[in-house]
């Protein structure tokens, strides 16, 4: 990481609580939660963090083979807080060679499969159509091909997908380019939207709440799933000539090397993840102000980040989940992380834990219920995924 | 900085690991792709893991193995990079034929084996190694992604361990996804001159227009190269086995690409900590 940290020039995020950062403001103020219910093909009752209007969302014509949800997702965001002119003016300053794409995803646009193989034409033929746009949706690359096109930069181009874990480490990517000298300028992100891959493989593994997610809550019982999409434009504190607002100042990441799905007990793993960037940061344990957790809202994760977060020193440290609002979004829930702790610390509160009615009596975490006044200037962002992957971001607001 | 190429692993029909590789790309065996097909292995996992354990991250397994064999490295403490430009479409293909067959019900093993991370996830489980590691793809240019992520990833103390890997689609999907035979390649990178003969990589990303690959002469190896995203490494594997100083460029859709100098350093010639 380049001393000093990243300067984050511009952010957005569309997510259950709407589209733009105004209304991600507005939602994680008012404590509210945005899920809404859902039924499986088998009757289960779940709940889901929808994106309201993306079936009128239409891509550009030159694009129109990307057309799937999650690709419409990710137009709909870089179209909101002038992202996608912001990247313009940087592309014009810096060269459109200079400026990357990493973005984070887990399924990318494979709903549009799903749904192909659902059509008559497939029972018929028994394979996809030659003219499927296999490449433009469903391929895990989909949506940073698609970025990049719509943006029109092009520097390097990829799609980091290691599950839940994926947004965040896009940023870690992102800032190993610019510190490699590759490029001057990285659009990062995470875009993730529903599909039934998702909430039937989740409740197949029994990790779906039956009603409301209640991270970190002795009564919680699973994970609702959200979309979202997100991108932040990030460059050296250098090239963007700001000495304030938000800058990356350290990435870890680690693995488990425990279990595919279930988090080392003794979250070895998540403290590696922390350490690195706590160190990275140069940030005591006690000089963080606030931690976006990953407080997914199942019994075993929510167990092994409490863990972690004591064993850390970051047990005093206030921390919140925003799963129980908007969902788990998955591979964007890093950039989600990243975005609604910037509008927290940009205006001057740390949120709190949606649905959550008490903190379960075994944990030490410093879980705040609800939303209160208060200045951060340091905060970690926790994302832990399949696989055993885990990624920490550590992030500075600069008034 | 310098960075050392310390080891490498292969694993596609006809090249069954990097010695039976090495003979072939420096031209002192033909190629034949029904010669030396070998099953790879998922060593380090338990009896368990192992049952559960698909085919491609089995690929990934076999070949990031041997390249630290090859390398004399120790696991723990190497980041990993897994680059796959489809991840594993036999895993796809039976998710959304569940998802279309009413009643509806995921295999749980099946779900959490179809995210882009489970060869990473594996790697992790075989090798006990809590090192970094990151799952990316840039679709057809998903090997020079991953190379480019490995590079900005080595540091000083900090190797990397590149695997790539792609594998066939299954019927239904062959019609939207050509990938030909399946193919894995790890490079075991590192700061650290090694003993011996370091194969130095010198790189920079930029333009270049217009693009022209590497192409191998043997046809059927050119075809390999052509046919799966990670053989695209074929040409660098080449200049490994035949030792032959080469640039290399893996040019993307959009005028921008990958430079690549292979240069081969000899014991004594050039050792930075001993530089004046």
């Amino acid at each position: 990481m380049i001393k000093g940290g990243l300067a984050i020039t511009r952010y957005t995020l569309t997510s259950a609580f709407g589209r733009g950062l105004a209304a991600q403001r507005a939602g994680l103020m008012s404590g509210r939660s945005m899920l809404t219910a859902h039924n499986l093909a088998d009757e289960t009752a779940c709940m889901i963090g929808r994106v309201a209007g993306l079936e009128e969302v239409v891509l550009p014509a030159a694009l129109a083979r990307y057309d799937c949800r999650n690709n419409r997702l990710a137009r709909l965001a870089l179209d909101t807080d002038g992202f996608a002119q912001a990247v313009g003016a940087a592309v014009r300053s810096l060269g459109a060679e200079r400026v990357g794409v990493v973005i984070g995803t887990s399924t990318s646009g494979i709903a549009a499969t799903e749904a192909a193989y659902r059509a008559p034409a497939f029972k018929e033929r028994g394979a996809l159509a030659g003219d499927f746009p296999y490449r433009e949706t469903h391929n895990v690359f989909s949506c940073g091909d698609f970025v990049r096109r719509y943006l029109c930069v092009k520097g390097p181009a990829l799609v980091v997908s290691t599950a839940c874990s994926s947004g965040a480490k896009a940023f870690a990517a992102g800032a190993r380019l610019i510190a490699s000298g590759v490029c001057r300028a990285v659009v990062v992100g995470g875009v993730d939207s529903l599909c039934d891959t998702t909430l039937y493989g989740f409740h197949a593994l029994n990790l779906l709440s039956r009603a409301n997610p209640r991270p970190f809550d002795a009564d919680r019982d699973g994970i609702a799933i959200g979309e979202a999409a997100g991108f932040a434009l990030m460059m050296s504190a250098e090239d963007s000539g700001e000495s304030r607002g938000l800058r990356l100042v350290a990435t870890g990441d680690s693995a488990d090397a425990y279990h595919m799905t279930a988090p080392h007990p003794e979250a070895h793993g998540a403290c590696a993840a922390i350490e690195a960037t706590l160190k990275g940061a140069g940030f005591a344990p006690e000089a963080v102000d606030y931690i976006h957790l990953h407080g997914t809202g199942t019994v075993h994760n929510d167990a092994a980040e409490d863990m972690a977060l004591a064993r850390m020193g970051l047990a005093a440290v206030p921390a919140s989940s925003t799963k129980g609002a908007i969902g788990h979004t998955l591979g964007a829930a890093g950039m989600c992380g990243v975005a609604l702790t910037a509008e927290a610390m940009a205006a001057g509160f740390l949120p709190g834990t949606v649905a959550t009615r008490a903190l379960d009596p075994r944990f030490r975490s410093h879980l705040l219920l609800s939303a209160e006044p208060g200045p951060i200037r340091r905060a970690l962002v926790n994302t832990f995924g399949f696989g055993g992957s885990n990624c920490c971001l550590a992030l500075e607001w600069r008034p | 900085m310098n960075i050392y190429v310390a080891g490498w692993g292969v694993l596609a029909p006809g090249l069954p690991d990097a010695a039976a590789a090495r003979a072939i790309l420096a031209g002192e065996q033909a190629y034949r792709a029904t010669d030396g097909v070998r099953t790879p292995l998922a060593e380090g996992l338990s009896a368990n893991e192992a049952r559960r354990c698909p085919l491609s991250a089995r690929y990934a397994l076999d070949v990031g193995r041997q390249a630290l064999r090859a390398a004399g490295w120790d696991p723990a403490g190497v980041a990993t990079v897994l680059s796959s430009a489809s991840g594993d479409l036999e895993i796809a293909d039976k998710n959304c034929r569940a998802l279309a067959q009413p009643p509806i019900a995921l295999s749980p093993i099946l779900f959490h084996n179809s995210v882009h991370n489970a060869a990473g996830g594996y790697w992790g489980i075989a090798t006990g190694s809590r090192a970094p590691t990151t799952s990316l793809s840039a679709y057809d240019d998903s090997f020079a992604a991953g190379l480019l992520e490995a590079l900005t990833t080595v540091a000083p103390d900090q190797p990397c361990l590149l695997i790539a890997y792609d594998l066939p689609p299954p019927a239904a999907l062959a019609p939207v996804r050509k990938i030909i035979a399946p193919f894995a390649v790890a490079l075991a990178l590192t700061a650290d001159r090694p003993s011996g003969v370091g194969a130095r990589l010198s790189w920079r990303w930029g333009r270049c227009n217009p693009v022209t690959d590497a192409r191998l002469g043997e046809s059927a190896l050119e075809e390999l190269r052509v046919g799966n995203p990670a053989a695209r490494s074929l040409p660098l594997l080449r200049a490994l086995s035949a030792r032959q100083p080469e640039a290399f460029l893996w040019g993307d859709a959009d005028g921008g690409g990958l430079h690549v100098a292979l240069t081969f350093e000899e014991r004594g010639s050039t050792d930075p900590h001993h530089a004046p």
